[in-house]
C-alpha cells in the first residue's frame, strides 16, 4: 500500500518536474529566443539522422496494417476497402504511436545522453561562467528542432505507411494501388487527419521536454548518464501512451460534438 | 577581494560546507587542499555562483553575491574565470570558436578582434595552429590547456582553478602548475586552486588552506603550513616526503 502510494508521488513529482521544465522553456522562448541558425542546425542534424529509419518504420507499420485487414476483408469480400481501412487506422492511431515509440528511441535517447554527458563534464556548468544561458543556447534548439523534425518524420512516416500498405495489399492480397488508394479518400475523414496531426505534434512536444529535461538534470557520471538515458526511454513511453489516450479520447469528444451541434 | 563568511551549504542531510570564514587578497595564489569530497570543489562553485550558501555570505570586491539572480551575477562571473576538472570543451565547436565562446558573449568586439584574443590566449597556454581542430582531434592534456585558454581570454581579475592538473602526466602537470605562477604574474590576477599537490602548493602558492569535512583546519604561508602541527596537514607533507 505504502509503496503504491509513493510510486503514485514519484509519478507526480515527475509530471510536475515536467511541466515546470517545459515552463522554464517556454519562458526562455517568449522573452530570450536563441539564435535561429541553432535550431535550424538541430532540425537539419535530428531529421537527416532518423529520416531513413523513420521512412523505414512508417512503410512496415503500415504493411503490418494492412496484413492485418486483408485476413478480415478476405473473409468479406471487401478487399476494395483495404487501402481506406489500413490508412485510416495507421492514421488515426498506430502509426503515430508505432513511429513515436521508435524516434523516442533514437532521437530522445540522443539528446539526453549528449546533454547528460555535457551535464557531468560540467560544460553546462562552463557556458553558465561564459556568461551564456544553458536553457536559451543548448535547451531551447534542441526543444524546437526535436518538435519541428519529430512532427515531420511523423508525418513523412505516415506517409510511407500508405505505401507500405499499398505495396503489401498487392503483394498478398493482389489489390492494385489504384484499387488501394481509391477509398482512403472516402473513409479517411477531415477529423482523422487532424487526429493524426494533433498527435503527431503532442507526442512530438513529450519528446522534446523530457529527453532535455532528464539529460539536462542527469547526475553522478557515466552512470548518472545511462540513468537519465534508460528514464528517459520508459518516461516517453508511458507518456506517450498516456497523451495517446487523451487525444483520442478528446478528439471523440469534440467529434461528438461537432456532430451533435 | 573575496571575503567568505561562515558559508554553510548542505546537500539534503550531509553538511559540506560548515562555516568557512576566510579572506582571499588581492593578487595572490591561494591553494585549497584537502581529502576528496572536503568541499574544496564547493567552495569554487559558490563563488562563480554555480552552486549558492545555504547559510552566510560572500563578498566579491564590496559586493554581497550569494543572492544575486542569474543575471545579476553576469559581471560577477565576467570578473571570475573558473577552469574546471574537466576540460569542459564543447564537442561541436572548434577550437576557436571554444576560447571565442565567452569573449562573444561577455564582449562587443568585431570578429578581427575575437580572432587576435583567441590567438594571443592559445599563445599564453603555448598552444598554435590547433584553432581549426575539435577537442576530440587533440590530446586531454591539450584539450586543458586550451580550457585554460578560453578562460584566460576573457581577462579576468580572478582565477578560480578545480583540480588543473587531475589526469595530467607528470610533464604536462609542471608545465600547467608553472602556467597558473605565470599567469598569476602576467595577468596580475588573483587565483585560487583546489588541488591534492601538496608538493605543487609549497612551490608556487602565496598562501594554503586546508579543508577537513567542510571546516577550515589549517591556513598560512607554505613555511607555515610545512610547520603545521595539524594531523591532517601533516599527513600531506607525510606524502610530499615520501
Amino acid at each position: 500500500m505504502m509503496r503504491g502510494l509513493r510510486g503514485f508521488i514519484q509519478i507526480i513529482d515527475e509530471i510536475g518536474k515536467a511541466l515546470l521544465f517545459l515552463s522554464e522553456i517556454i519562458k526562455t522562448l517568449l522573452f530570450r529566443p536563441c539564435r535561429k541558425s541553432l535550431v535550424f542546425e538541430q532540425i537539419w542534424h535530428v531529421t537527416v539522422e532518423s529520416f531513413a529509419t523513420t521512412a523505414m518504420a512508417g512503410f512496415f507499420v503500415g504493411a503490418i496494417m494492412a496484413v492485418q485487414f486483408t485476413v478480415q476483408m478476405k473473409e468479406f469480400g471487401a478487399l476494395g476497402y483495404l487501402g481506406g481501412l489500413a490508412t485510416s487506422g495507421t492514421f488515426r492511431e498506430v502509426g503515430p504511436l508505432l513511429i513515436a515509440f521508435m524516434l523516442s528511441g533514437k532521437i530522445g535517447a540522443f539528446t539526453s545522453a549528449e546533454l547528460g554527458t555535457m551535464r557531468v563534464t560540467e560544460q553546462i556548468d562552463a557556458i553558465r561562467c561564459l556568461g551564456a544561458d544553458p536553457m536559451q543556447e543548448i535547451i531551447l534548439p534542441r526543444f524546437l528542432g526535436i518538435i519541428v523534425s519529430s512532427f515531420f518524420l511523423l508525418f513523412l512516416g505516415l506517409l510511407m505507411s500508405v505505401f507500405g500498405g499499398m505495396f503489401l495489399g498487392y503483394s498478398l492480397a493482389g489489390v492494385n494501388p489504384e484499387e488501394y488508394v481509391r477509398h482512403i479518400p472516402t473513409i479517411i475523414t477531415a477529423p482523422s487527419i487532424a487526429t493524426g496531426l494533433v498527435k503527431c505534434f503532442t507526442f512530438a512536444v513529450v519528446l522534446a521536454t523530457i529527453c532535455t529535461q532528464k539529460g539536462f538534470y542527469a547526475v553522478g557520471g557515466a552512470k548518472g548518464v545511462g540513468k537519465a538515458v534508460v528514464s528517459t526511454a520508459v518516461t516517453t513511453m508511458i507518456a506517450i501512451v498516456v497523451m495517446d489516450w487523451l487525444t483520442s479520447f478528446l478528439g471523440e469528444v469534440f467529434l461528438q460534438m461537432a456532430i451533435g451541434s | 577581494m573575496i571575503r567568505f563568511k561562515n558559508l554553510v551549504k548542505r546537500f539534503g542531510e550531509r553538511t559540506v560546507l560548515r562555516g568557512i570564514s576566510l579572506d582571499v587578497r588581492q593578487g595572490e595564489i591561494l591553494f585549497i587542499l584537502g581529502t576528496s569530497g572536503t568541499g574544496k570543489s564547493v567552495l569554487l562553485k559558490n563563488i562563480v555562483g554555480l552552486l549558492r550558501p545555504d547559510e552566510g555570505e560572500i563578498w566579491i570586491d564590496g559586493q554581497e553575491v550569494s543572492k544575486l539572480t542569474e543575471e545579476q551575477y553576469l559581471p560577477i562571473r565576467k570578473k571570475c574565470g573558473m577552469v574546471f576538472q574537466h576540460p569542459a570543451l564543447f564537442d561541436s565547436l572548434t577550437i576557436h570558436e571554444n576560447v571565442a565562446f565567452g569573449l562573444r558573449r561577455h564582449f562587443q568586439f568585431s570578429e578581427g578582434e575575437i580572432g587576435a584574443k583567441v590567438k594571443k590566449a592559445l599563445a599564453l597556454v603555448h598552444l598554435q595552429g590547433i584553432e581549426s581542430k575539435r577537442p576530440g582531434q587533440i590530446s586531454y592534456g591539450m584539450q586543458k590547456r586550451v580550457s585554460l585558454a578560453r578562460t584566460v581570454a576573457l581577462e579576468p581579475e580572478i582565477l578560480l582553478f578545480d583540480e588543473p592538473t587531475t589526469g595530467l602526466d607528470p610533464i604536462t602537470t609542471n608545465a600547467v602548475n608553472q602556467l597558473i605562477q605565470d599567469l598569476s604574474h602576467t595577468l596580475k590576477t588573483t587565483s585560487l586552486v583546489v588541488s591534492h599537490d601538496m608538493q605543487c602548493a609549497l612551490s608556487i602558492a602565496d598562501r594554503i588552506v586546508v579543508l577537513d569535512q567542510g571546516s577550515i583546519v589549517a591556513l598560512g604561508t607554505p613555511t607555515e603550513i610545512k610547520n603545521s602541527p595539524v594531523p591532517l596537514v601533516k599527513d600531506f607533507m607525510a606524502e610530499v616526503h615520501s
